[in-house]
């Protein structure tokens, strides 16, 4: 046996104006595409207008560069549409990677690229 | 019908006896005369051999095989069921069965064979040809080698099907090369400018037309570039066929034959077409690997991490393992950057790339060569960092990195290091004493946010002591004695404590051995290990420089 015998799923939650989005398993090169996808897809024009994502890592069994890589990715998208992340219930390997990695404040923080603020912002918040 | 009349033990003579049974008979029936004379024939004997049925009794209308067996049949020197005799008569083949008669004559039935002969020949010359095509696949196909196809290409070609074979592969540049081969002779390659257009339908088969049928070359018209030495006599025949590629043609192949053997036929021109079909595959799929391998080979030489040694009285070593072992590259990168002199620092980075494989390898590269140019800045780490990160934030596709820098200079027996993380799991330092202090050294990564803050750490490694930077791959790697738990910091700590006192390079090997070991046969991420220490014994006036055996790797950065 090599790997473990967590099955990653991501679970996903519209309510509102709420993206949320429960990651469990091991978030890593084989699942971290799966991730930006499911997100992605959510976020894109014509669908349902969130204003936040959160991100549930409660069931989450490990996170690899790849991984990092995957919510780095995902911020950058909600980012240009105006969407807040929030990353929950961090377990302790994940909150020791985005420290050591210096990304904490960064994948919390929105940043409103200019080149978003000028078309989908304005529609995202009316919804 | 015709059978008991015939047989020997008849009891009267066969003019007679046999009548008008075998004048009906469909194939052809003589009966000659002691002497060779032809008494009489049937309807369909007479259609075969018109001269046989006006000669009368005159011997000369029987073929000449027919008739020397009726002359020893008629000496009794052969027994009447003696094997069947048989031979051509116009295109067409008979065997032929006598029975004798008790006056002398003899009834001779002629029974047209041709065809099964034909189908015979056919079939075998089809098997043979079955058998040629398998061993040009297998053979052909057990190489991966360009110009080992070329060769045997044009060796099974002149061996099976002409008297010599010339393969002209696409062009490289001015010149195409060749090679040629003599049936069962040598083959021999050369690269050489040639005409396409001087021999005929040699252009349209490098382009990919359909070949030129072989009876409108005109053998004449070949030029004697196209004819390997040592061809025996004018050339009486040629096959000018393609070599189908993937999707391009992978050149061309000219059959000869000479004009004191047989001329290619019809058939032969389509075995010719399906030989270079099976060729073309083979020839176009080495070509293929041949190029990548090519290319492969220049970009890993850029891409493949250095050999460490000694520089300026401070030991290096490092190790690096691929996330793949059948690949030599992979996201994790190490370089050191030897100082001017002695009195310079020199600078160490180790890191890792987000990504695995080429990929991620074609970023290390980038990430190498932007520090590399920012070296004379390396006194500086937060700004180098600074200056990279901006550099990744430029590059189109969104990958980070992290790493580590160290700065590392002897003083007296000691190596003074400044050690700074950018997101990289910081460096540990194993004391004389066993001790393993994890540094302190913090920082954000590079190639995601606009600015990247980090922290700085000195520390000092007295003689015998070790500063190990390492990738995640290390602590990461998954296995053990149950599988799939992580090797872990911990026990890199305590494994690191063991190697307590060894030389650098004993410590990378050591501890890269731990980690693979741990890892058995479970999946990994490339790792990577550097381990700079002071050298517990040498010269100490090595500050000098000159004691340095292992200086001849310095490369640049003599800015100050």
């Amino acid at each position: 046996m090599i790997t473990p015998p967590f099955e990653f799923s991501l679970i996903v939650t519209a309510a509102a104006d709420v993206l949320t989005v429960e990651v469990a398993g091991e978030l890593d090169h084989q699942t971290s595409d799966a991730l930006v996808r499911t997100v992605v897809g959510h976020l894109s024009p014509g669908g349902a207008a969130f204003r936040r994502v959160r991100l549930d890592f409660g069931r989450l069994t490990w996170i690899d560069s790849m991984g990092l890589s995957a919510l780095l990715a995902v911020h950058r998208h909600a980012g240009a549409v105006g969407v807040t992340l929030h990353l929950d219930s961090r377990p302790g390997f994940l909150e020791r990677l985005l420290t050591l990695t210096g990304t904490l404040d960064h994948l919390t923080t929105t940043v409103t690229t200019t080149a978003a603020a000028g078309d989908p912002v304005p529609e995202a918040e009316a919804g | 019908m015709i059978s008991p009349q015939g047989r020997p033990g008849g009891s009267s003579g066969a003019g007679v006896s046999v009548g008008s049974t075998w004048s009906d008979a469909p194939c052809p029936v003589l009966v000659v005369d002691r002497d060779g004379g032809i008494v009489e024939v049937n309807d369909a004997a007479r259609a075969l051999l018109p001269r046989a049925a006006d000669a009368g009794r005159l011997p000369e209308g029987l073929p000449d095989w027919l008739a020397d067996a009726h002359r020893r049949m008629a000496g009794g020197r052969d027994a009447a069921h003696a094997d069947p005799l048989s031979g051509a008569i116009g295109d067409r083949l008979f065997d032929a069965h006598p029975t004798p008669s008790s006056d002398g004559d003899v009834v001779w039935w002629l029974i047209d064979d041709t065809d099964r002969r034909l189908a015979e020949e056919t079939l075998r010359s089809e098997q043979e040809r079955a058998a040629i095509l398998s061993e040009v696949s297998s053979t052909l196909l057990s190489s991966l080698s360009l110009s080992h196809c070329m060769e045997s290409t044009a060796r099974l070609a002149a061996h099976h099907l002409a008297d010599a074979a010339v393969l002209i592969a696409p062009a490289q540049g001015l010149s195409h090369p060749v090679t040629s081969a003599l049936a069962d002779g040598p083959v021999t390659l050369t690269t050489r400018a040639v005409d396409p257009a001087t021999v005929p339908g040699l252009a349209e088969a490098l382009q990919g037309f359909p070949p030129v049928p072989t009876r409108w070359i005109d053998p004449g018209a070949v030029p004697s570039w196209a004819i390997p030495e040592g061809f025996k006599g004018p050339v009486g025949s040629v096959i000018v066929t393609p070599l189908p590629g993937h999707g391009i043609p992978d050149g061309a192949l000219i059959l000869l034959r000479s004009d004191a053997g047989p001329a290619f036929t019809e058939s032969e021109d389509g075995f010719a077409r399906l030989l270079a079909a099976r060729a073309g595959a083979a020839l176009s799929a080495a070509r293929l690997y041949d190029d990548q391998a090519r290319i492969t080979a220049v970009l890993m030489r850029e891409l493949l991490p250095p050999a460490l040694g000694g520089v300026h009285g401070v030991e290096y070593a490092g190790r690096y393992r691929p996330f793949q072992d059948s690949e030599r590259i992979g996201g994790d990168f190490y370089d050191v950057h030897p100082g001017a002199d002695p009195s310079q620092e020199s600078l160490v980075v180790l890191g890792d790339v987000a990504g695995k494989g080429l990929d991620a390898a074609v970023l290390t590269g980038r990430i190498r060569n932007t520090l590399h140019a920012l070296l004379p800045l390396a006194h500086d780490h937060a700004y180098v960092l600074n200056l990279l990160n901006a550099a990744l934030l430029r590059s189109p596709e969104a990958r980070f990195a992290t790493l580590v820098l160290a700065s590392a200079r002897r003083r007296g027996n000691r190596v003074r290091l400044r050690l700074t993380s950018a997101g990289h799991p910081p460096p540990l330092v194993l004391r004389a004493d066993g001790r393993v202090e994890e540094t302190r050294t913090r920082g954000d990564l590079v190639g995601v946010m606009p600015t990247v803050s980090v922290r700085t750490e000195e520390t000092v490694l007295a003689p015998g002591e070790t500063c190990l930077l390492y990738t995640d791959g290390i602590t990461e790697a998954r296995g053990g004695p149950l599988g799939g738990e992580l090797y872990g910091l911990e026990r890199l700590e305590r494994d690191l404590a063991g190697c307590a006192g060894m030389p650098a390079e004993a410590v990378v090997e050591r501890v890269h051995m731990l980690a693979a070991q741990w890892l058995g046969q479970g999946r990994h991420d490339d790792m990577a290990v550097v381990a700079i220490s002071a050298p517990r014994t040498g010269p100490l006036a090595v500050i000098s420089g000159y004691a340095d055996p292992h200086n001849a790797r310095k490369r640049q950065g003599r800015n100050s």
